[in-house]
């Protein structure tokens, strides 16, 4: 029985160990957020982060995942007010929305080491999620939102720091 | 929408017989028609758990919740619905919440008079009747407050929530109002239709870019899909469907390796009584990932039937040997005698178009939960048409339709795949097996591979010039497979011009276009091999999808042969003569909206770059978003077109909401580009080769263009905007193509080497 350590819990799971993380996360967690689109690591809907790494769940096998910090849309932030939450609100983002958790945790993820992306470094690292809909414009404008929010954020903290 | 697209069930449709009541409920102020169990409702106020089972309801907190009898598969029509209540009701936005609707013959739509969500329908058609539910409410609720306040209704103002009285500074929330129990009153048919609704310069709500209600559920992962169903009990489903897209039979299954995986339970062989599907098999288990692991484990034998041996090639040798035969088909069009007119016409033009096979593939593959509960099936699953996919559940189960309860879901995308009740087949005869709530998923290569796809098209377009260069003839053959006709419903078929029996209009709408042509004939031919072989569905923007990409490249082809510019050649047939008044000037001004934001014909480009213009108006004649495109492209030598910028103008009468039709609009352009460059399947042996997104490959974020998108409101009615976008641009690509290199690509998608080939040609 693996256990896993999934937004902040430990949880034991009953599964083979090769049983794609995915399934393992929707169907015995019953977190639904993560989405299956593919199973084959071509649409990104499945992404989530393996110790802050963007992941495909639907690529990973549970086993690779024990002793690892699994986080999920569920678990980004408590309340869901993530800078890129937010910024995927104000820009109206969704249509479907089913591929939006894994835009989400793609960006996340780059967001987490970079919050000055250029235009084509964002490109580069969503261009594996895809979005039926075709929602591409607005989710570049809401990555450049987020990261100019965490951008001031971080500035008004350090200022405070220094007060 | 078809003329004739009217009532699909008169009697759940004639809303005269009925009246409109408003009234206290033990839940709060609910409002609907009589006979749609408000009544019920009303009659029974003490009722703990009554079920909001209208359009909307009001509950003692004030808060408005809209029951949406629409798919929302990303337009957000649920928040249109509300905001369009809300405008006339006076109730503040943050107060709307939204629901949605089973099948239920009380939420059909009230024009169409079925649950049926496409053909941009929605916000045209409930306009009306969403504007008069909520201004009912308004009345019965001022009428309230006037009797608590002791002061005359007339002297109320509505506005955000709140009813006050300005002369004496009294005033009373809805929630109040609604608490107080004294909103009762009942409208009729009459009543409803004396109410006098706002004029578009008192909109307070109508036109502004409210948030939509549905996003925040989509940011934090909490929306539920059909695919996040959980039951207590249930299990899942795993399918193996055939090599064969469709004839195919099962002729034998060895589960012996199947049996050593753990958690299976059984594999179950579809008798498919309603046709849908033909030779599936469902592995059913504990886990999705151990029911995948039973189906790969099958051994299946089967005859491939008829299709076997089908590919694109056959399909498209079928079309044009059709196309050859003078008695083919039935007229959509029929005006005039375009072969008199070609006998004397100083040039004659003539070309094929063709369209490959294209896969809806909507981000949330297919899926279906079924549990038998008692005597009622129950279905939990996304789905654009409940009124028949519930009828296919039953016919699934053996069972009354009256009998099954439609669950309606957010769907993740639809693009007209979810009218199709294909997992319904699956979900139901393996939860009957099984005696267990069944969830069946597809995998990515099921539902690709079982695709109800645009069909695979071939059109011919004959044009006559005059001597002074006016177009004077046009005669179009449109061959397909006949996606409506497959429904098996009369009412969404057209007759034919030559009375020749009814046809599949789904199949060559556009091609009666606003465009004066003294001679036009259009044939409707079915591909009846097509057909069989590859049982087609509507995809988003259906027949305009090809008969535009057919009609606006051949009308620059005339403009080139004529020595005119391909837009003012358009300007000029859009001269609203005749049955084309109003719409043609409509669809002319969006061209001219289109060429002057663009900058068309003002730009010295580079070479290999291009300009294209193309107008359409999609969807259909009587229910048209006149929609413009200019395509800027750069083709490179190997052929390989890049699209620069997409300019985009749309008339759609009135907005509902700005800011959610700019985001339909430049979804259906990229759908659009996305057609016409890089989706592509294809026939062989029988099956669909394309069996995930490395091999059917949709735009992704690096080939996205810029995309302006302009709207023109002009105060005329509502249109819809999820689809007609998607028409229009690939043929303003395909003739910015050929102003760039002087190529002609005839064939969708427009592939490298075909503007290479046609670059040498
Ligand atoms: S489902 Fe994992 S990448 Fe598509
Ligand atoms: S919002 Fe529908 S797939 Fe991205």
């Amino acid at each position: 029985m693996p256990n896993l350590n999934i937004n902040g819990r430990n949880m034991s799971v009953e599964a083979a160990n090769d049983t794609p993380l995915l399934w393992v996360i929707r169907e015995q967690l019953q977190m639904t957020g993560t989405k299956f689109g593919c199973g084959a690591g071509l649409c990104g809907a499945c992404t989530v982060h393996l110790n802050g790494e963007a992941v495909r769940s639907c690529q990973t096998s549970v086993a690779d995942a024990v002793g690892k910090k699994i986080t999920t849309i569920e678990g980004l932030s408590a309340k869901g007010e993530h800078p890129l939450q937010k910024a995927w609100v104000a820009e109206q983002v969704p249509q479907c929305g089913y591929c939006q958790s894994g835009q989400i945790m793609q960006a996340a993820a780059l967001l987490s080491k970079n919050t000055n992306p250029t235009k084509e470094e964002v490109v580069a690292h969503m261009d594996g999620n895809l979005c039926r809909c075709m929602t591409y414009s607005r989710i570049q404008k809401a990555i450049m939102r987020a990261a100019s929010d965490m951008r001031t954020a971080s500035a008004t903290g350090s200022e405070r720091r220094a007060t | 929408m078809n003329k004739h697209v009217k009532n699909l069930a008169p009697e759940t449709t004639d809303l005269s017989r009925r009246s409109f009541l408003v009234g206290t409920a033990a839940t709060g102020l609910v409002l609907g028609y009589a006979g749609s169990g408000i009544d019920q409702a009303l009659a029974a106020p003490a009722a703990a758990n009554f079920e909001p089972s209208v359009w909307y309801a009001i509950a003692p907190d004030g808060l408005v919740t809209v029951t949406c009898g629409k798919a929302d598969m990303g337009q957000h029509v649920a928040s249109t619905m509300a905001q369009i209540v809300a405008e006339e009701l006076g109730a503040n936005w943050k107060d709307m919440r939204v629901q949605l609707a089973s099948n239920d013959p009380k939420f059909n739509d009230p024009v169409l008079g079925a649950q049926i969500t496409g053909g941009s329908w929605s916000t045209m058609m409930n306009f009306d009747a969403m504007s008069r539910a909520g201004a009912a409410g308004r009345i019965a609720l001022t009428e309230a407050a006037a009797a608590s306040m002791g002061v005359p209704a007339s002297e109320l103002v509505v506005r955000a929530s709140t009813i006050s009285h300005p002369k004496s500074k009294k005033s009373m929330s809805f929630a109040e109002v609604v608490k107080s129990g004294k909103a009762t009153k009942t409208f009729t048919a009459d009543d409803l239709k004396a109410i006098k609704l706002k004029s578009p310069d008192q909109y307070t709500m109508i036109g502004v870019s409210v948030p939509q209600l549905d996003i925040p559920l989509k940011v934090n992962g909490t929306a539920k899909y059909g695919i996040d169903v959980m039951l207590p009990g249930m299990v899942y489903g795993a399918l193996v469907t055939p090599p064969v897209r469709y004839g195919a039979t099962v002729k034998a299954v060895d589960d012996s390796a199947a049996k050593k995986v753990p958690g299976f339970i059984r594999a179950v062989t579809l008798d498919d009584k309603t046709t849908t599907t033909t030779g599936w098999v469902v592995a059913v288990a504990n886990t999705y990932a151990n029911a995948k692991k039973a189906a790969a484990a099958l051994k299946i034998d089967y005859d491939g039937g008829p299709n076997a041996k089908l590919s694109s090639e056959s399909l498209l040798t079928e079309a044009k040997r059709l196309q050859g035969l003078s008695d083919s088909g039935q007229f959509f069009v029929k005006d005039g005698d375009p072969n008199a007119a070609f006998g004397t016409a100083a040039k004659v033009l003539e070309a094929e178009y063709t369209t490959n096979i294209n896969i809806h593939a909507p981000m949330e593959p297919m899926n279906a939960t079924a549990e038998f509960k008692g005597d009622i099936l129950h279905i939990y699953s996304g789905n654009q048409f409940a009124t028949r996919s519930g009828a296919i559940a039953a016919g699934a189960a053996g069972i009354d339709p009256k009998f099954v309860v439609m669950h309606q879901m957010w769907l993740g995308g639809g693009f007209g795949r979810r009218l199709d009740a294909d997992m319904m087949v699956p979900a139901v005869q393996a939860a009957k097996a099984v005696g267990k709530p069944v969830k069946v998923i597809y995998t990515r290569e099921n539902d690709m591979t079982m695709d109800f796809s645009r069909p695979l098209t071939y059109q011919k377009v004959k044009a006559g010039v005059d001597g002074d260069g006016k177009l004077v003839a046009l005669s179009h053959d449109v061959v397909s497979a006949w996606p409506t006709q497959r429904w098996g419903i009369p009412d969404f078929l057209s007759p034919s011009v030559d009375k020749k029996g009814p046809l599949d209009a789904f199949t060559v709408n556009g091609s009666d276009f606003f465009y004066t042509v003294p001679n036009h004939y259009v044939r409707a031919i079915k591909n009846e091999m097509a057909h069989n072989a590859t049982p087609s569905g509507q995809l988003r923007s259906v027949a305009p999808g090809w008969t535009f990409w057919a009609v606006e490249s051949m009308v620059d082809e005339i403009a080139h042969a004529t020595g005119k510019d391909p837009a003012l050649l358009r300007v000029e047939l859009l001269d609203g003569k005749g049955k084309n008044d109003g719409g043609a000037q409509r669809l002319r001004n969006t061209l001219l909206a289109a060429m002057g934001l663009a900058g068309y014909g003002t730009k010295q480009l580079p070479k290999g770059e291009g300009m294209g213009v193309a107008c359409v108006s999609s969807q259909e004649r009587a229910t048209a978003s006149w929609t413009a495109c200019v395509a800027h492209v750069a083709v490179a030598p190997s052929g390989e077109v890049t699209v620069k910028k997409l300019t985009v103008a749309t008339d759609v009468g009135t907005q509902v909401n700005p800011d959610g039709i700019r985001a339909q609009v430049e979804g259906a352009a990229l759908w659009g580009m996305s057609l016409a460059l890089f989706e592509k399947a294809t026939l062989k042996d029988g099956g669909i080769e394309q069996t995930n997104f490395d091999s059917y490959t949709p735009l992704r974020m690096s080939q996205l263009p810029e995309v302006a998108v302009n709207v023109i409101a002009n105060g005329e009615k509502a249109t819809g905007v999820g689809e007609p976008a998607v028409t229009v641009v690939a043929p303003a690509i395909g003739n910015a193509v050929f102003n760039a290199v002087g190529a002609r690509v005839r064939g969708l998608p427009i592939t490298a080497e075909a503007v290479k080939a046609a670059m040498k040609a």
